[in-house]
């Protein structure tokens, strides 16, 4: 008798990368954002973060897994984003999607010295962001809460991150800035430029 | 196959164009490594084994991947008093795959192979 050679098609439709479209379109208009759904996940320590805890700072929000080869690549990137940026009120939170938990994620925070905070996500988690089909996945978050661009999914250019979070810190600066619209009074204005 | 006998079978898994999967023995610790294994059925897997893979750069990283069409062979043999007749040998394939630009969850398959013992 002849055992039948078994053929298995390893079949993975890629999801339509967004990187080529988030190259050409800017900010979504304030008043079409979306909220980001909410959550709460735990961080390394055991401490409950809710997103809501973020709001008045852009936040980079980012799945990955620590056997995604390109998430790895992104990494750096978001370490030097978190040092540079947090004092103008910006974040970056990784959710690992690693399906055995922290056995996998603490090690790997450990070697790679991660300077941002890091949870650990889940199914709920993965269904409230679009079912994440593949990662890295990525979504900027502006300071109101609201999702301020179409999410990357994949690995994009650096410099699409750098003037994504720009166009939001800048943005909110000018904001807090000039409140209104209304020229100031030429003292004010001098105090402002100091 | 006759009881006593030992046979070899060969699954072999397509992985589309552009994409990877990782190898059974991947570099890196926390990678997900190709395996498959074997329920216990009418025959006993005595052992699986993998080609060699190949070596391709994701970012600064080596990887030891298949890619392609590759074979996995399965060496069963059917014991002395295996039942005669019509049975299924069920397994699973575990998986990993990816491209150059992103990853996909892990993943299993469900192997089915019909066996007829004499």
């Amino acid at each position: 008798m002849a055992l039948l050679a078994l053929i298995a098609a390893v079949s993975c439709s890629a999801p339509k990368s967004t990187s080529a479209s988030a190259e050409k379109a800017g900010p979504q208009p304030s008043k079409n954002r979306k909220p980001a759904a909410a959550f709460t996940l735990k961080d390394a320590n055991g401490a409950s973060v809710r997103l809501a805890d973020y709001r008045g700072k852009v936040v980079l929000l980012n799945f990955w897994a620590t056997w995604c080869g390109p998430c790895k690549v992104e990494i750096p990137w978001f370490m030097e984003f978190e040092q540079k940026y947090k004092s103008q009120g910006f974040a970056v939170l990784g959710v690992s999607m690693d399906d055995d938990g922290w056995t996998s994620v603490k090690p790997f925070l450990a070697d790679h010295k991660i300077n941002y905070r890091v949870l650990l996500g889940n199914d709920s988690m993965s269904q409230l962001y679009g079912g994440l089909d593949a990662l890295p996945t990525t979504f900027i978050i502006d300071k109101d809460g609201n999702v301020a661009f179409p999410p990357h999914i994949g690995l994009i250019n650096k410099n699409e991150y750098v003037a994504e979070i720009q166009s939001l810190l800048e943005t909110h600066q000018q904001t807090t800035e000039r409140p209104n619209s209304r020229p100031l009074p030429a003292a004010l204005l001098l105090g402002a430029a100091k | 196959m006759k009881r006593g006998a030992v046979v070899t079978q060969i699954l072999k898994p397509v992985v589309l164009a552009g994409f990877h999967v990782n190898s059974d023995k991947p570099k890196d610790e926390f990678l997900i490594p190709l395996k498959l294994t074997w329920n216990a059925g009418p025959l006993e897997a005595k052992s699986v084994s993998y080609p060699k893979p190949e070596e391709i750069k994701v970012g600064s990283q080596m990887l030891v991947v298949f890619t392609g069409t590759f074979p996995i062979q399965t060496e069963f043999k059917a014991p002395a008093n295996a039942p005669p007749g019509s049975a299924t040998m069920t397994g699973k394939l575990r998986y990993q795959a990816c491209n150059s630009e992103m990853c996909f969850r892990p993943s299993t398959l469900d192997i089915r192979v019909p066996v007829a013992i004499e």
